[in-house]
């Protein structure tokens, strides 16, 4: 819907019209000398004077004028007493019989002014007698709505409007009509919308500044007032005869209404709505009528405010005691994910939303009603993108995220909070469509003609018949509550994950202290056993070679002996080789690969004798690393793609190098007997050999060793292979 | 202790009865002496300065209980009249850091230990062969 602001309406200077309504008259003064500035011009009628016959005079002048017509009175006396108290609370409504009649004074300051404003004491409604007994009756009721509507009836009971409806304002200053008491014959407004230029913003101000507001007849002309100058117009903001504006004259004439009584209604400072009161006849309720009003709507202020807080406080505890159960369930449960999902109280339970998704450590999580992972992937990385703050909502997601129309019926608004935005963590939860049919009076936005010279015709609609508007992809509203529980829950998720963040950190440092044990372990051990093993073997073969008397049985058993040990020995070394790397000194530098390749594939020409071998050498870029222990995975790798493929019909062996950022990866490929797929992640433990290697020698040493200094080098190795075709060796080292 | 011609510091009795064994195969007029820790080996090296009676070669292992074998390497080339004997530094360890550390200290020799008994007296009639037969004019 397009936004439609009647512009003029809303800086209309409502407060000064230069009149006011017909049934009363107004005399202002100086408030310092007491001298008449303003007048209106109906004086005449009931006092038989002309305006500027009184204009420019004191007080007391016009004391007498009052006199002639009516009872003895001490105006002057009034306002220094209303001076000294600062208000006239004690003395309005000052009753007074003018010609016969009675009338209430009432008197304000305005700015420099005491305003004196006389009106009509009907004394029709006696509610000052009603009044205790209407306001049980209206507190009796819990729920908001029977609160409502009774307080409508009680007021239709006390001043018999034709319609009393109480009508609340929503966020965005539209209004609605939430409860309805009226004559049978009349047609129901009950449930309809008001657009906010019904009811501009500078009104709503004075509906909290005048608590009760009466237009008495909209069809008589309003009496204009006179002034002694010409320099200030009068401020009537306080005033109860203020004539009213002529485009709300209007509205309420289209509306068919003659007289309109309202009653405002204030909730935590704001204008929660009115108390408005429509009769289709001219009809005035005098000043204490209206205080009696005044005060009914006062109490039904409280109330609402006391129920609006209650059941704010009941909705908080519910989300608090929810949320208090997450947190729990993250002391208890070490796995973020399970606390937050795997419990009876989940994240779902602490907003009021019908789906909730996680994106965690790179992995999506769901619950309840979301949209799938492909339109989620997508949503989180326009969130990732456009998030600047924590959080953040919408009721109407794809009014900024297009996409989002794809999935309105589970997912019009959506809150989301962001966990980590480096890690790309977040939490978003979703609320589906609120189909809503606004049901407005009359079409809101028909509501500007344009005059054939290009200038707005104010010109309130004159259709007051349903409008009905289908409000679609929008949601319920986030509220605070809900908002801040969030803020909370990701307050505690942080301190959880830096919480196992830190318990990470230092089984870290027990694991590398664990593995520096083992590497002087496993080299202590391999030495001391080295120095027995010695010994067996230097026993026997002295026994041998000294006890002639040893038959062959005999020689051939220590034999046995004698190979075990050599066996033992063998192993031992290998242990001792692979210990050593864990331990060995480590000095960075740039390698030249070239040479270092080049050594590496002679050397492992030379020993395998594969001088059949081709071998294809391309790029060497340098890499960063121990030259030493670079040096011995090459030989390693390269030696074992020589000795693999020795047996190939064409031996090739190619190494080659490709940049990948900061990383150089590089590629030794054979044409040799592979390795079996079932065997791919022995390749690299220790002492493992593979079913196919057994004619070529080796010790399953290798590998892990060259693992261990690549895994020393923070680098990554890894292998592609098929059996009978080959194998290609993969090392990734920094550049 | 009378002056061997081979002297020997080695902490494994084991090794030291093998190693007996081997000398005497290779040659058996050869003697051989034998201590088993640091301090004894200091002590019998002031021995051979009082008698004025040098071995022809000192084989010393490395890793000994209380002073270490390059303890005993230091005071030997500390001392003037011991320190043109050859030693032969006598070890399981074939950790470049100690041989590197040991030629450092001046030995002459870094022999890693043979295993078993053959290998043992190929190796000590190799170390014989050289130190005895062909640079005689050493001692």
């Amino acid at each position: 819907m397009a936004e439609t602001n009647l512009t003029n309406c809303d800086v209309e200077p409502i407060h000064i019209p230069g009149k006011i309504q017909a049934h009363g008259f107004l005399v202002a003064v100086n408030s310092n000398n007491f001298a008449i500035k303003y007048v209106s011009d109906n004086i005449e009628e009931h006092l038989g004077v002309e305006p500027k016959e009184i204009l420019g005079k004191n007080i007391s002048f016009f004391n007498k004028v009052l006199q002639d017509k009516a009872e003895v009175v001490d105006l002057e006396n009034l306002l220094t007493l209303g001076a000294r108290q600062a208000g006239f609370d004690i003395i309005n409504p000052y009753k007074i019989k003018i010609n016969e009649q009675p009338f209430y004074l009432i008197i304000h300051k305005s700015n420099g002014s005491f305003v004196l404003e006389f009106e009509p004491a009907t004394l029709e409604y006696d509610i000052q007698n009603v009044i205790g007994k209407a306001v049980s009756e209206i507190l009796i009721n819990k729920s908001l709505d029977k609160l409502l509507t009774k307080a409508a009836q009680e007021v239709k009971n006390m001043i018999e409007y034709d319609r009393i409806m109480i009508y609340k304002f929503h966020e965005d200053g539209h209004g609605e009509v939430v409860s309805e008491v009226k004559n049978d014959e009349l047609e129901p407004f009950f449930g309809l919308h008001y657009p906010a230029s019904d009811i501009p913003k500078q009104a709503r101000e004075l509906y909290k500044l005048n608590l009760t507001r009466i237009i008495a007849d909209v069809n008589v002309e309003s009496v204009a007032i006179s002034a002694d100058s010409t320099v200030d117009h009068l401020d009537l903001t306080q005033s109860t005869l203020r004539a009213v504006s002529p485009i709300h004259i209007q509205y309420l004439k289209n509306m068919g209404v003659a007289s309109s009584f309202s009653i405002s209604l204030i909730s935590q400072g704001e204008l929660w709505g009115l108390i408005a009161c429509h009769n289709y006849s001219p009809k005035f309720i005098d000043f204490k009528a209206r205080e009696g009003c005044k005060l009914i709507g006062n109490i039904l202020s409280s109330a609402l405010e006391y129920r609006q807080v209650e059941e704010d406080t009941d909705l908080q505890n519910h989300y608090t005691a929810r949320l208090n159960e997450l947190s729990e369930n993250l002391e208890r449960d070490k796995v973020i994910v399970n606390a937050l999902t795997a419990y009876p109280t989940t994240l779902l339970d602490i907003v009021n939303a019908k789906g909730v998704a996680l994106v965690f450590e790179d992995k999506i999580y769901t619950k309840g009603e979301t949209p799938n992972n492909e339109e989620l992937k997508e949503l989180f990385d326009w969130l990732k993108l456009t998030m600047t703050e924590t959080i953040y909502h919408t009721k109407q997601l794809s009014t900024l995220y297009k996409p989002g129309i794809a999935f309105k019926n589970i997912g019009s608004g959506i809150l989301a909070c962001m966990l980590s935005k480096d890690m790309g963590e977040l939490i978003v939860w979703f609320k589906p469509e609120q189909l809503q049919t606004v049901n407005w009076a009359g079409n809101p936005d028909k509501q500007i003609e344009m005059l054939p010279n290009g200038e707005a015709k104010i010109s309130p609609r004159n259709s007051f018949a349903t409008w009905a508007q289908i409000v679609a992809n929008t949601s319920l509203s986030w509220s605070n509550t809900e908002i801040s529980g969030v803020l909370k829950i990701r307050e505690k998720i942080n301190n959880a994950i830096n919480k196992t963040a830190n318990e990470i950190r230092l089984l870290n440092e027990r694991l590398k202290l664990a593995y520096e044990e083992l590497d002087t372990f496993s080299y202590t051990i391999s030495h001391d056993l080295r120095t027995p093993l010695t010994s067996i073997k230097s026993y026997t073969e002295l026994f041998l070679l000294k006890n002639n008397t040893v038959d062959e049985q005999g020689k051939n058993l220590l034999s046995r002996v004698l190979s075990g040990a050599d066996k033992m020995q063998f192993l031992i070394d290998e242990i001792l080789k692979l210990a050593r790397v864990g331990r060995a000194e480590f000095e960075l530098s740039k390698i030249n690969m070239q040479e270092l390749i080049d050594e590496a594939v002679n050397t492992s020409v030379a020993a395998y004798k594969a001088f059949d071998t081709e071998i294809i050498v391309s790029e060497c870029p340098q890499v960063s690393g121990d030259q030493t222990l670079i040096g011995q995975v090459f030989s390693n790798i390269i030696g074992n793609a020589v000795k693999y493929s020795s047996k190939a019909e064409k031996p090739t062996v190619k190494i080659n190098a490709v940049l990948r950022g900061e990383e150089v990866i590089y590629s030794i490929s054979d044409n040799g007997i592979g390795i079996d797929v079932n065997h791919h992640d022995k390749v690299f433990e220790l002492f493992k050999r593979m079913e196919n290697v057994k004619d070529f020698e080796g010790t399953g040493v290798g590998l892990a060793i060259v693992k261990r200094i690549i895994e020393r080098h923070n680098g990554r190795i890894w292998f592609e292979s098929e059996l009978e075709k080959g194998t290609t060796f993969y090392i990734a080292l920094k550049k | 202790m009378i002056t061997p011609d081979i002297f020997c510091v080695e902490d494994d009795p084991d090794y030291a009865f093998i190693l007996e064994h081997a000398v005497k195969e290779v040659k058996n007029e050869l003697t051989l002496g034998v201590v088993v820790d640091g301090m004894s080996a200091i002590e019998q090296l002031n021995n051979f300065v009082v008698t004025k009676q040098r071995p022809k070669l000192i084989l010393l292992d490395l890793n000994l209980p209380g002073l270490s074998g390059l303890d005993v390497l230091k005071k030997i080339k500390e001392t003037p009249f011991l320190k043109y004997v050859p030693v032969i530094l006598f070890s399981t360890s074939d950790n470049p850091k100690d041989v590197k550390a040991s030629y450092e200290f001046g030995a002459n020799a870094f022999v890693t230990k043979p295993s078993g008994y053959t290998n043992l007296v190929d190796c000590v009639k190799s170390l014989h062969d050289f130190w005895f037969n062909q640079n005689k004019n050493i001692n």
